[in-house]
Parts: structure tokens; C-alpha cells; sequence
């Protein structure tokens, strides 16, 4: 399944939108030039989006000349898996949703070996751990189950 | 004064912490999400017990040595380490994976970083206080000039089409400027969000941006990857680099070297953009394979340029007191706390020090590079890794990356929205790194921009009265002004 219609023009639109949305609020919102202070705020971000406008129009005009973008679905999915994690994390907490992933995806989804699968997720795990929790003194989200036993 | 400075570093508590500087540099440069400041900021207080002299030699060894580590994971996963290293990825990591020599990629990046560390350590070690002198000369006009030749020739010089670099160049500067206002510290562009009002940390869009985006476009070609496997074979010798590899590499690699530690002197400027403008600047000289597509030209030329960037940052910092860095600024508290002032007195009334530190460098930067080149047998083995597995272990690296840098799943969400913005682009032929470059000098050009209209009273006559500044400018309207003129040309010979 591919997304094509209007592929082409997506980021040419999306600029142009970008580009109108700062133009806007810069000037009403946080100023332009002020005669005794000088540049305002939104001085830069105004400049800057009239010039994003401009060449946005450009890009519009000339992607009709490129080929179409495609978006396949499966490349997606490391997307979705990321979002499981996030999800997970708030439920068990990060590093455990980290291993449960791991172990998922290269066991389920990938169907590698158990060993390739353990050894992968040893390896990670271990540099997770040991570089960032212990190291670097990261402190990953526990999750409500932690926070609950934990009191 | 240079010998004196050696006599300094060879005692065994000086050479180990030099040995562990550059270990831990190489360690904190190759993990996405950490950087150089990170990693001398965490240090810092590791040093406490150290002699000054031995702590910033160990400081000095990591801050540089981690211009070597940004490369390895910038050419073997596509993810800069840090952000000197985001040009890198440009040519880094199609040479290791469509041209199948990583080995090659890695020695590249090794020896070039060690040419322009060298010829930035030779100018330091003689014109260090001179450089100094000029880089006080570049005040926000002279740096607003500059900041818009680095930029638009990025912009410019970047993919096939020039007007996708420049829309993305907007958009990056855009994007930046979301947050505080750089001078008033007012909200702006917030959008009444706690978060937004911090604005996009720069990590994460970094990571998402360049890593997980190329993390969705390998899902599709995963199963192809994994049947042609790579060759290379798993030696340093395999590695090594031809006579015909060293006479491309040298020529930008010293080109580069030059320019970046005049960069690396400009107050701000850094590495990064020293990586960018001597990415730049190659694309004015011949290269054998077409910059973009694995050329060692292009890994030379930004290597070595943020290595020079790194050890010219010391020339303000050493001899004027100013750094030239957020690195250089941590470093400079260090300095401070243990009881020194940096300035033109520096070099007489601590001259162990500042040849100690001066000398400890050049030491650093032999030592990284034995150490890199021994590492890239076990590097390579990432890339022989079938790709269906390095997928996942490449959304963790994004994920903790990402983590790290915010301590929130605020970092965590921008880099998968950036990772998906990243992708749409790649997949629709915009290349994303004029977005990149004008995101990380976006605040500079800004905040530079807006004092020289406030000097001028909101006149354009400040860029054209001083002589640095109107001779930039002047380079300025070429970069634009010539591919422009040679196009129109063109489609008037056509007809």
C-alpha cells in the first residue's frame, strides 16, 4: 500500500503553511521593529518565513517535475514500536519495556534464533544499563507498577 | 616552551590521564545523545582530586578524542555521535554500506581527524595568541557574514536541487527559534506549551532526524541487506587505505585543517561549524566520487575540520579567556575553579600548564588515533551484524539517546516526530542536512543578526563598512548570485 496522491507537493504545502503560521504570529504577537529598541522578537522569524514562503511557491511549482514519493507501510512499523515502548514505559517502566521490545521483536517479529535473540538482547541490555543507569546516572521512568509496589 | 610542555606530560600520572581522557572520548563522542559537553560537564567533578595540570590534560584528551568517537557511529549507523559529526554521515555512511568499505570509512575519518588535530595543534602551538587577536575581530557583523556563508552554502551545495536546501534551511532556522527569544528571553512560537517553551532540544531532533528516520528507510530494504552481507574483511590491515585513498585524503584533510581552526577561533562557532563550512568548501575543489556518495573527499574534509575547530577552540580560551564553545566554556569554569586565569598571562605565569595542556593535546591526538585504528576490527562487526537485527538495537541507541539529553519522554517524542519528519523528506528527495546546519547556528545567526541592526539603528550598511564583513558578504551573493547566473546560462544556450 503506498500513499501517493499528492506526495509530490506534501512538503512544499506543509512549508508554505509553516511559513504563513510564523509570518503571522511574529507580526501580531511578538513584533516586528521598534523604532527605540530596535529588532523585536519576531524580526527574524518574520524575515525567515517570507523567505520560506517564497521558496516554498518555488518547490511547489517545480516538484510536478519529481518523481512520486512513496511511504510503504512496513517502514512503519519501527514507528509503532517505538510508540509501544513510550506506552509501555508509563505501565512498567522504561528499561523493562526496552527488554520486553528487544525480545519481541527479534523473537516474534524478526523469528531469529533464540540465540541470536538472547545474545542481542544481553549485548543491549547491557550497554543500556551499564553505560546509561549506572554511568551516566540516567534515571529511566519506574512505571506505575514500580511506583505502586514502591509506595 | 613546547619541549618544557612535553617534559610536563610524560609522567605516568599525566600519560594515564591522558591514556583515559581519550579512551572515555572516544566511548562519550561514539554514543548518540551525549557530546563533548556532556561529557567534560560529567567529568568535571571526577577531577576534583587531580592536580589542575593533570585534570585538564585529561579535559583537553576527551574534548578532542571525541571528535574521533562522533565519527564511528555517524558512518557505521548513520546517527552523528555529536553534531561535528553530522556531515560526516553525508558520505561516511554510504562508503561503509553502498560502496562495502567500512574499514576504509572508519580509517578516513581516523587519519583526516588527525591531520587537521595536527595542523590545528601546530597553529595553536605557534600563532595561538595572534589567532586569539583575530577572533576578536569578528564582532556580530562580521559573524552574522559568516554564519549566512555557512548556512546558504549548505543550502546551496547540498542534493541536486538548490530551492529543497533552502526551504529546509528556513524551515531548520524556523524550528530553532521556537522557544525563548534569544536576546529578551521571552516566550515565543510556544504555542502555550511547558514544554515548547524550553524549545526543540537539539539531540533528539538530531537523532530522529538523521537516525530513526534512516532506521524506517532500512525496514523495507532489511531482507535485501541481509543476503549481501558485508565483505569487508575484519582486519586492520583490510582497513588500511591505498596510496590512491591517501592522495584523496590529504589534500582536503589539510584544506579542511586550516579552515577549521580558524573557525574554531571565532567566539561561538565551534566544531560544528567548522565540519560544515569544510564540507563546504570541498564541494569548490575536485573529488573523485561525487560528494554525497561516499567520497572520502567529503569524510576528509569534515572530519579533519572539526578536529582543527576543536584545538583552535583553544587559542581564545587559553590566551584570552574566552571560550569559543559550550565545551570550551565548562572548560574554562575548570580552569577557574582551580585557581587559573586564563588570559595573555596564562602562557607566563602558568607556562607548565598551558605547554602542559598545549603538549598533552598533540599526545592526545596520536594516542586517539592508535586507539581508533586498533578499535575498527570490532567496529566493522556492527556493520556485518544482519541489518533485521541491528533495527531494533538501533531504535534503543535512538531511544536512550534521546532520553538521556532531556531526562523526559519530551526528548523521546520530538525525536520520533522528527524521525518521521526526517523520513518524509528523505523519501521526497529533500536532503536534511541545510535543516540540521541551520537549526544548530540558527540562535548564533540570530542573536548576532539582531545586535548588529540594534549598533546600526537598522542599517544594512553595518555588513558593508567593515572589511571582514563586506569581503563575506561579497562571498556571500557569489554562493548565491553564481549558481543562480550559471543556470539562467544554461537554459539560454539550450534554447
Amino acid at each position: 500500500m503506498k500513499l501517493k496522491s499528492l506526495s509530490k507537493q506534501i512538503i512544499p504545502i506543509g512549508a508554505c503553511i509553516v511559513g504563513l503560521l510564523f509570518l503571522v504570529l511574529g507580526l501580531t504577537k511578538y513584533g516586528f521593529w521598534d523604532p527605540m529598541q530596535g529588532p523585536r522578537p519576531g524580526f527574524y522569524p518574520v524575515i525567515i518565513s517570507i523567505g520560506l514562503i517564497a521558496t516554498s511557491i518555488l518547490a511547489f511549482i517545480g516538484s510536478f517535475k519529481d518523481k512520486d514519493a512513496s511511504f510503504p507501510v512496513e517502514n512503519w512499523y519501527c514507528a509503532i514500536g517505538l510508540i509501544a515502548i513510550i506506552l509501555a514505559s508509563f505501565v512498567i517502566g522504561m528499561v523493562p519495556s526496552i527488554l520486553a521490545f528487544l525480545l519481541l521483536w527479534l523473537r516474534w517479529f524478526e523469528k531469529c534464533t533464540w540465540k541470536t535473540t538472547i545474545i542481542t538482547t544481553i549485548v543491549m541490555m547491557a550497554i543500556v544499563i551499564g553505560a546509561f543507569v549506572l554511568w551516566l546516572d540516567v534515571d529511566f521512568p519506574m512505571g506505575i507498577i514500580y511506583n505502586l509496589i514502591a509506595g | 616552551m613546547l619541549l618544557q610542555g612535553f617534559s610536563v606530560v610524560f609522567t605516568i600520572q599525566n600519560l594515564g590521564a591522558c591514556f583515559l581522557g581519550a579512551v572515555l572520548g572516544l566511548i562519550i563522542g561514539a554514543m548518540p545523545g551525549i557530546g563533548s559537553l556532556a561529557g567534560v560537564a560529567l567529568l568535571l567533578p571526577l577531577t576534583y582530586k587531580f592536580n589542575p595540570t593533570t585534570a585538564i590534560i585529561m579535559l583537553g584528551a576527551l574534548y578532542y578524542s571525541n571528535m574521533y568517537g562522533g565519527s564511528f557511529s555517524a558512518i557505521l549507523l548513520n546517527i552523528p555521535g555529536d553534531s561535528p559529526a553530522i556531515m560526516t554521515t553525508l558520505d561516511g555512511y554510504p562508503m561503509a554500506t553502498k560502496r562495502n568499505r567500512p574499514g576504509q570509512a572508519l580509517m578516513t575519518a581516523d587519519c583526516a581527524s588527525f591531520v587537521g588535530g595536527t595542523v590545528g595543534m601546530l597553529i595553536l602551538t605557534f600563532m595561538g595568541p595572534a589567532l586569539a587577536n583575530i577572533g576578536l575581530k569578528f564582532g556580530p557583523a562580521e559573524m552574522t557574514a559568516l554564519l549566512l556563508v555557512a548556512m546558504t552554502s549548505i543550502g546551496w551545495l547540498v542534493g541536486k536541487n538548490p530551492t529543497k536546501g533552502v526551504v529546509l534551511t528556513f524551515m531548520g532556522i524556523l524550528v530553532a527559534s521556537m522557544g525563548m527569544d534569544t536576546l529578551s528571553g521571552s516566550p515565543r512560537y510556544d504555542f502555550g506549551n511547558m514544554y515548547l517553551l524550553g524549545g526543540i532540544p537539539f539531540t533528539p531532533f538530531v537523532i530522529g532526524t538523521v537516525g530513526f528516520a534512516q532506521v524506517m528507510r532500512l525496514m523495507g530494504e532489511r531482507n535485501k541487506i541481509v543476503e549481501s552481507g558485508v565483505k569487508q574483511k575484519l582486519s586492520i590491515k583490510g582497513s588500511m587505505l591505498t596510496g590512491h585513498d591517501i592522495k584523496r585524503l590529504l589534500p582536503p584533510a589539510l584544506r579542511s585543517g586550516f579552515l577549521g581552526t580558524f573557525v574554531g577561533v571565532l567566539p561561538g562557532a565551534g566544531a560544528t561549524t567548522g565540519a560544515f563550512l569544510g564540507y563546504a568548501a570541498q564541494k569548490a575543489f575536485k573529488s573523485e566520487d561525487p560528494l554525497g556518495t561516499g567520497a572520502i573527499e567529503g569524510i576528509a574534509a569534515s572530519e579533519s575540520a572539526n578536529n582543527a575547530a576543536a584545538a583552535g577552540a583553544f587559542a581564545p580560551l587559553l590566551a584570552l579567556g574566552i571560550p569559543g564553545s559550550g565545551t570550551g566554556a565548562v572548560l574554562l569554569g575548570g580552569l577557574m575553579m582551580w585557581g587559573l586565569n586564563p588570559g595573555p598571562l596564562l602562557f607566563s605565569t602558568n607556562p607548565d600548564f598551558a605547554w602542559g595542556l598545549i603538549s598533552s593535546l598533540f599526545l592526545a591526538n596520536i594516542l586517539t588515533l592508535a586507539i581508533a585504528v586498533g578499535i575498527i576490527p570490532w567496529l566493522i562487526k556492527i556493520l556485518s551484524v544482519p541489518v533485521k537485527v541491528l533495527i531494533p538495537c538501533i531504535i534503543v541507541v535512538c531511544l536512550v539517546g534521546s532520553y538521556s539529553t532531556t531526562y523526559s519522554l519530551y526528548g523521546v517524542i520530538i525525536m520520533l516526530v522528527s524521525g518521521i519528519l526526517g523520513y518524509i523528506l528523505e523519501q521526497s528527495g529533500y536532503s536534511t542536512a541545510p535543516m540540521l546546519l541551520a537549526f544548530v547556528l540558527s540562535p548564533m545567526l540570530e542573536s548576532n543578526m539582531r545586535k548588529s541592526f540594534i549598533i546600526s539603528h537598522g542599517s544594512l550598511r553595518i555588513f558593508f563598512e567593515k572589511p571582514i564583513a563586506c569581503v563575506l558578504m561579497i562571498i556571500l551573493f557569489a554562493i548565491v548570485l553564481v549558481p543562480v547566473t550559471r543556470s539562467i546560462v544554461k537554459a539560454f544556450h539550450k534554447k
